[in-house]
Parts: C-alpha cells; sequence; structure tokens
C-alpha cells in the first residue's frame, strides 16, 4: 500500500488492486463510516453581506481618511521645508551685518557694541556685524550719519564713494548721489576716495561733487548743523540743496527756470519749512509755492 | 478574465470577485484552526482591509494566497483553540425509515467523531476539514498552508488513521 493511502482514497487516487486491499482491512469500515458522517458536517453560518459591508466601510472610512491625511502631509513638507528655510536664514542673517536705516525726515541715534556713537541722518542706512566687531570696527554707510568713535582699534567707515579711517574722533560722513562729504571734528581722520588716501585733521572737511575734490574748513570740536536740527551749505550746488531739503522733510521738489548748478552758501531749518523755504528763496531771490508735500520753486521773472 | 489580468485588485469588480470567491473559505479556515466564529469574522475582515489597504501591490492571481497569509499570521501564537463546533446536515428527512437503534448508533457515531476531531492537531484538522466540508483540493489547500501537497497528503492521512483510532479505541 503506497505512502498516504487514506488520503489517496479520500481523492478517489487507489489503484483497484489497492482499492479491494483496504477494502478486505478490518479498520476500512470505520474510515468509510467517518467518510460519510464527515460529508454531512457543516461550517458554522458566515454571513457573507454582513462581512462585506463592515468592509465596505472601513474601506470608504479609508478613503475620507486619505483624503484628509494627504494634504495634511503636504502641509507637513511644506511645514520643513519653511522651517528648515526659516532656520537656515535665522543663522545666516545672525552672521550677517546688524543694521539700522532712517526714511525721509528721520533721524536715528545708534549705539556700537563698543559704546561709539552714530547719529543717522534721514534716509540713511548703517550696518555692521556684531560679531566680528571686536576684531574689526568696520561700518557701512549710506547716506548721512556722525560719528562719535570710542578709542580704540581702527575704525573704517565704507561707503561707495569711499573709505574712512580713524582711531577715535568725531567726525560727519555724507554720502549721496555723486556726493561725498567728510567733515572732521575732533582727532584725525583718513579719507581714502578712488585710492588716494587724505589725512583730515580737525577742523577740515573735505568734499567731493562729480569726482572733484575740495578742502574746507570747519568748527573745531563743534557738531554738524543737522545734529541742531539745521542743514548747513557753504558753495555747494543747488541740486544738492534741493535733495537735502526733500530728504528732511519728505517732500518733493520741483524747479522752474532756476540754474541748480548755481553754489548755494547757508542754512536752513530742518524742522520748520516754511523758514527754511524763505532761507533758500531769499538769498537766490526765488520764489517758491507750497502745494502739499510739494514745492515749486520758480525764478521771479521767470516767462509765465 | 482576460480582460481582468490588467486590472488590479483596487478595482472594485476585481475585489468584489476575490471577496466573494474567498471570504467564506478564510472564515472557515480560521474557524477550523481556532474554534472561535468571532476570530474568523474578524480574521475575514482583517485579510481583506490589508488587502485593500496594498491592492496596488498585489496582482489579481496572489490575492488569495494574501489573504490566507494575512489571515494565518493574524492568530500566529497569539490565541489558544477552542473547541470547534460543527454541525450536521439535516439528516432526518433521509433516515426516516431507518430503525431508531440505528439512528442511535449514528448519533453516537457522530459524537466519538466530532470529538476525535477536536482531539486533532490544529493542522491536521484543518486540512481535513477543508478538504471534507469546502471540497479544498490538496493543492489549494497546500497554497493556504503554505506547504507542499504531500505534507498535505500526509497530514490527511494521519488525520484519518487517528480518527479511526479514537473512534474505535485503540
Amino acid at each position: 500500500m503506497q505512502n498516504n493511502y487514506l488520503a489517496k482514497w479520500l481523492n478517489d487516487e487507489l489503484t483497484d488492486a489497492e482499492l479491494a486491499e483496504f477494502k478486505k482491512s478490518e479498520a476500512y469500515e470505520t474510515y468509510q463510516k467517518i467518510k460519510e458522517s464527515a460529508s454531512q458536517l457543516e461550517s458554522p453560518e458566515f454571513d457573507v453581506d454582513k462581512a462585506w459591508e463592515s468592509i465596505e466601510q472601513y474601506k470608504t472610512k479609508e478613503e475620507t481618511k486619505v483624503f484628509i491625511l494627504s494634504p495634511f502631509k503636504k502641509f507637513l513638507r511644506v511645514a520643513a521645508v519653511i522651517a528648515v528655510l526659516l532656520a537656515g536664514s535665522f543663522f545666516y542673517l545672525n552672521t550677517l551685518n546688524e543694521s539700522f536705516t532712517t526714511d525721509y525726515a528721520e533721524n536715528k541715534s545708534i549705539t556700537l557694541p563698543d559704546a561709539s556713537e552714530v547719529i543717522l541722518n534721514a534716509e540713511s542706512e548703517l550696518a555692521f556685524s556684531e560679531k566680528k566687531w571686536d576684531k574689526n570696527r568696520n561700518v557701512n554707510l549710506k547716506g548721512e550719519a556722525y560719528f562719535k568713535v570710542a578709542k580704540g582699534k581702527k575704525f573704517t567707515v565704507k561707503t561707495t564713494q569711499g573709505l574712512v579711517t580713524v582711531l577715535g574722533t568725531q567726525f560727519n560722513v555724507e554720502t549721496r548721489k555723486n556726493y561725498f562729504e567728510v567733515t572732521c571734528f575732533e582727532g584725525l581722520v583718513s579719507v581714502t576716495i578712488n585710492g588716494k588716501e587724505t589725512k583730515l585733521p580737525a577742523g577740515n572737511s573735505i568734499l567731493t561733487i562729480d569726482g572733484n575734490t575740495t578742502m574746507m574748513k570747519a568748527t573745531v570740536n563743534g557738531v554738524p548743523s543737522w545734529l541742531s536740527k539745521e542743514s548747513s551749505f557753504k558753495s555747494i550746488p543747488l541740486h544738492y540743496v534741493m535733495d537735502e531739503l526733500e530728504r528732511q522733510y519728505n517732500i518733493e521738489v520741483v524747479t522752474e527756470g532756476i540754474d541748480t548748478a548755481q553754489l548755494f552758501t547757508g542754512t536752513f531749518s530742518n524742522d520748520n519749512l516754511e523758514l527754511a523755504l524763505k532761507s533758500i528763496s531769499v538769498p537766490l531771490q526765488i520764489k517758491f509755492n507750497l502745494d502739499g508735500d510739494k514745492v515749486l520753486f520758480y525764478a521771479e521773472k521767470a516767462p509765465k | 478574465m482576460k480582460a481582468e489580468e490588467h486590472l488590479n485588485v483596487c478595482e472594485e469588480q476585481v475585489y468584489k470577485r476575490v471577496f466573494n470567491e474567498t471570504s467564506k473559505t478564510i472564515f472557515n479556515y480560521i474557524y477550523y484552526k481556532f474554534g472561535n466564529e468571532e476570530k474568523a469574522n474578524d480574521a475575514v475582515q482583517e485579510a481583506f482591509v490589508k488587502l485593500w489597504e496594498n491592492c496596488s501591490k498585489v496582482v489579481p492571481e496572489k490575492a488569495k494566497s494574501y489573504l490566507y497569509t494575512v489571515a494565518n499570521n493574524l492568530y500566529l501564537n497569539v490565541i489558544k483553540a477552542e473547541k470547534v463546533r460543527l454541525k450536521y446536515a439535516d439528516s432526518t428527512l433521509k433516515t426516516t425509515n431507518e430503525t431508531p437503534e440505528f439512528i442511535m448508533e449514528e448519533n453516537q457515531f457522530k459524537e466519538k467523531l466530532d470529538y476525535a476531531l477536536n482531539s486533532l492537531p490544529e493542522n491536521q484538522r484543518t486540512t481535513f476539514l477543508l478538504n471534507r466540508i469546502d471540497g479544498k483540493k490538496y493543492a489549494e489547500i497546500a497554497e493556504m498552508e503554505s506547504v507542499s501537497v504531500k505534507a498535505i497528503e500526509k497530514r490527511m492521512h494521519l488525520a484519518l488513521k487517528s480518527l479511526r483510532e479514537q473512534i474505535d479505541g485503540i
């Protein structure tokens, strides 16, 4: 009899000879009975519809879940990117320069890490690196500022038009379009313009307009006039004066029939527009018309 | 059928067909193993939910064995087999002309068989019942149990042998 013949028998795989032999065995009767009884066996009820329903329910739940989850995952992805960018820019900016800006008609007083003082005039920007301050005292300047530098290492003011280097002193730097002026009030200032270095002792001022450099006198131990709410000019082309007026009052200046290249010497107030306009117009014998935040300067005998 | 080859199980019609063909077998399979209807129902749900979740990864031809594997793994070493209770098809109609003695003997035999079935090792009982009740071929059972056809034949043989020995009191 072959291996597992009982299994073969149930499967009707026995040869006739084998089957005959098996039938002769005394156990055959019981096996036959088992086969017959087992054929009547039934498994427990299985509710197919109920099972399907519960799976369908789960599936729809899953699907709505997917709709909820996936945008959230997307959001998470975006959030992660933003977080990385924020963290990155935070560290980047941290190493970057500390910066201060002033708008039209605004002044700002800044104390540097070594207690040096800077006063920013209107529409100016000052930037410096707080981290590297101990190594080198460098500041970047756009516009105009008055410096009261504490004694110490070399202090450098970088502007697009020139470099001002000092050890400890008081000076004013003004850099506007094609206009660069440094006034030294105390100590000694070194000014480098286009690679040319000039030593500027106290009471002197260096001015570059459109590439022409002139030296002028200034008050020793004084302060720039704009600190006392005045703007002073000495033989400065009129359009620079007009520009300064625009910056100090946040107004728009228009001229008509006036030579703005003519030199102006004088002072105007930084907190009284009416007075300031008179200060400019009277000496030049021109007229002005103030309309809101627009000022028109026109020649007295201008043909209308 | 040809057209369905390109479809995956995520297609509602394929999924439903697999469900209709397989859910009852899975239920019975787990019930024969552990004798617990609730667990068998859970196994059906669990297996089909898993199949749905992974429908894109399971090709239709492999869906059945995937389901059996999930159902099988679900209670791996977790629950103990309980008594497997099986009913007998109502045979009174067929046996009205039988003597009361015969019917009594018949019932006694069924009781013995019932007891003997529960004494079988789980894998032998499952194999025997899947073959006898569900009419599953040895090859199919082999696939479900992840063993060879030879091994199933062996189980079947041993199952019958044990049942007979139990019943005859050997």
